[in-house]
């Protein structure tokens, strides 16, 4: 029974921090309905930034964030002026190219600046909190409920600032809420930033617990497009409860059935939901953004 | 005038000069294939130092029989890359001897392009068995094959280890993890069947994901097996979250084996600081007992690890030592020998060669087979004398503890400290 139990809470942390990376991609996509296929390179290089700002500062990487995650805001909208925006108005596949060629470039300029080695911080808490024989790793605790805060936070600011109307009321109807005043352009602008903003929290409670590397955005970019898939595209409360669906579904079925299959699993989930469920399971039918359209 | 005509002569003489040395001495060209960018480009261009210090090492002595030795570079990150770098090599360059290439799947894709294009192809470390399991003509794999590190890591356990933990082998827990591609899976099969002929069963024996992101359901999995001794086939990342997953969850064995890759790599250091003493790595010897080796290979390979550490700031890793190794066999053994250059001569001198063990700058010697392996007829251009071992992490760096003779130290740390006292 305590195996059972550890291997739950172990999936639902881990699921969490899943989650936290997968809702900057979530937004994104619910508002300007593209696919960021450079998310997991975003990962990387807020994880690069973590990493660096503690060699240089020693600052841990939940103190690094208040920088981090301004700067990859930045970051966000300079690639969405230069890369994406550009793309908006030609066919989707432009825009797809696009955010690949990205993602491979950025790989590779990581890959000449930083080298191919492996980079870590050293432990922030020593050892993990144990319950009887349940063991929990503290950074993936915090994780957890930063996700959580983030969450709430995020579902708040959709829902009762201005900013989260005027992204309501685009993603309702992009041409009436511009004639409704509304600048669509400097919204969209907004979210891919925001998104990447968010993807810069998600490094810095990710860099405790994962070394970083030019592709270890490779390692966690399909969990992140399963999770935005499961939960309702678009869906901010949908990705928390689809990372941790995919958290618990692959710690149990790695050990119950096969660590192999722990991928194989979620994956099969993901056939499924794409096949009877296309909105996600929080989904709505033809409204891909629930969190932000009710 | 007098000065245009002074500058002239000048511009000509420089001209004759070098297009006479050129004809003098036309480099050889040699096509070396690795991951250069990618998941593997870390261990790939570790690879690509040693040569390139192999390459400058041999330029300065002259080259070979005064010809200096060019590399062109072929970016092999994935096997589909693998082979259309190695046919762009070929075809357009004209290249005619081919290597690398640091892992297995890359150097299985880089061989059957070689072997199509009619080129040369000396594998340095890719280490699956079927490399030399197709009856291909040109490629020879100078490092070991993948069962020759299980061989090594068992015997470990039943020489040494089992000594060490006083108790009989077959009472001892052993317990199998490896990673699910190539190599991990080519390693454990070869761990599991040799075992076996040794009357060992396996206590726990699974393949798992090289990209897991979460390693607790396979850390709980060994806490219910309670092994003795852990063999573990990974790569860089997925050891240290392994490592770090059994250190969050209090797991401890008595013995931990790792098998090369992820094992031997100063990532693990660098990432779990020094809680990866006492850890134990069947793998290329990093560094060998210098008794072992010829004199001459002896200075060689001072020379070697002084620059490599002057270059990389750290110590060669087992597999960057051996694809100097390979190389230096190449440039010193092979490409003397040779007039025309072309596959079948180097072939002919390849199958030749009879360079007993401490040839090689990691204690291994050169002998190539057609016909060796029993259950294997075809298993053509093996290395039988590649030597693998066993070091262990310490302190200071690594000492190469099995075998006796190859060993630069005793092993220590047997039974390895709990957690709680690392």
């Amino acid at each position: 029974m305590s195996t059972f139990i550890q291997l739950v809470l172990s999936g639902v942390l881990i699921g969490s921090v899943y989650a936290l990376m997968s809702i900057g991609l979530t937004l994104i996509f619910g508002v300007l309905r593209i696919v960021n296929f450079a998310h997991g390179e975003f990962l990387m290089i807020a994880m690069y930034g973590a990493w660096a700002i503690s060699q240089l500062f020693g600052l841990n990487p939940y103190v690094a964030a208040i920088a981090i995650v301004p700067a990859m805001f930045l970051f966000g909208a300079i690639v969405y002026r230069l890369v994406v925006s550009p793309a908006l108005d030609k066919p989707h596949l432009v825009v797809v190219f696009a955010t690949m060629a990205l993602s491979i470039f950025l790989q590779n300029a990581a890959l000449m600046a930083m080298t191919a080695d492996l980079r870590d911080i050293p432990p922030i808490f020593g050892r993990s909190l144990t319950i009887g024989p349940i063991y929990l790793k503290v950074e993936l605790l915090l994780g957890f409920l930063i996700t959580i805060l983030c969450t709430v936070a995020l579902q708040w600011m959709i829902k009762k600032t201005y900013l989260g109307k005027a992204i309501r009321a685009t993603v309702q109807d992009g041409e009436a809420a511009m004639l409704m005043g509304i600048p669509v352009p400097r919204i969209f602008l907004i979210t891919f930033a925001g998104g990447s903003a968010l993807v810069g929290l998600a490094a810095c409670v990710m860099l405790p617990l994962f070394s970083v590397f030019p592709s270890v955005g490779l390692n966690f970019v399909l969990i992140a497009f399963v999770i935005v898939v499961l939960g309702g595209m678009g869906s901010i409360e949908g990705a928390l409860f689809g990372g941790i669906c995919v958290g618990v579904m692959q710690s149990l079925s790695s050990y119950y059935i096969a660590p192999a299959f722990g991928q194989l699993f979620f994956f099969v989930l993901f056939l499924l939901v794409m096949i009877f469920r296309p909105n996600g399971l929080l989904g709505q039918q033809g409204a891909a953004t629930v969190g932000m359209n009710e | 005038m007098r000065r245009l005509l002074r500058l002239s002569t000048m511009f000509a003489s420089l001209l004759l000069a070098t297009t006479m040395s050129a004809g003098a001495q036309e480099p050889i060209k040699i096509g070396v294939l690795l991951p250069f960018t990618g998941p593997l480009a870390k261990n790939g261009i570790e690879n690509w130092e040693a040569m390139q210090i192999a390459r400058e090492m041999i330029n300065e002595r002259g080259g070979v029989n005064g010809r200096k030795i060019e590399y062109l570079q072929g970016d092999a990150t994935t096997p589909n890359a693998a082979i259309s770098e190695t046919e762009r090599l070929i075809t357009k360059e004209g290249i005619k001897i081919t290597t690398g290439s640091f892992a297995s799947p890359i150097a299985i894709a880089v061989s059957q392009a070689a072997e199509r294009n009619g080129a040369f192809h000396w594998e340095t470390t890719g280490a699956a068995e079927i490399i030399t399991r197709r009856g291909f003509k040109y490629t020879f794999q100078v490092g070991a094959p993948a069962r020759k590190y299980g061989q090594a890591a068992v015997d470990f356990v039943f020489d040494d280890l089992a000594k060490r933990l006083k108790k009989p082998v077959t009472d001892l827990k052993i317990a199998l993890l490896w990673e699910n591609r190539a190599f991990g899976k080519s390693v454990g099969d070869g761990i599991r069947a040799y075992s076996q002929t040794k009357g060992i069963k396996l206590a726990y024996d699974e393949g798992y994901d090289q990209t897991a992101t979460d390693m607790t359901p396979i850390v709980q999995k060994l806490k219910d097996v309670t092994p003795d001794i852990l063999i573990a086939i990974s790569f860089p990342n997925d050891a240290i979250l392994f490592q770090r997953k059994a250190k969050e969850l209090d797991f401890n064995v008595n013995a931990f084996v790792g098998v090369s890759a992820g094992y031997s790599s100063p990532d693990l250091r660098d990432s779990i600081g020094d809680s990866v003493v006492g850890i134990f790595v069947a793998d290329f010897p990093p560094k060998v007992n210098a008794n072992v080796l010829k004199p001459e290979v002896k200075k060689v390979a001072e020379e070697f690890y002084k620059r490599y550490e002057a270059k990389l700031k750290r110590a060669p890793a087992g597999h960057a030592a051996a694809g100097f190794s390979a190389i230096w066999a190449l440039f010193t053994e092979v490409l003397p020998k040779a007039k025309t250059f072309q596959p079948d001569e180097l072939r002919e001198i390849a199958l030749k060669l009879d360079l007993p063990e401490g040839s090689l700058v990691n204690g291994s010697g050169i002998k190539f087979t057609n016909f060796d392996w029993a259950d294997d007829p075809k298993d053509a251009g093996q290395n039988l004398r590649a030597s693998i071992g066993v070091w262990q992490w310490t302190k200071a760096g690594n000492e190469e503890v099995y075998p006796p003779s190859l060993a630069t130290s005793e092993a220590a740390m047997v039974p390895l400290p709990k957690w709680s006292n690392r």
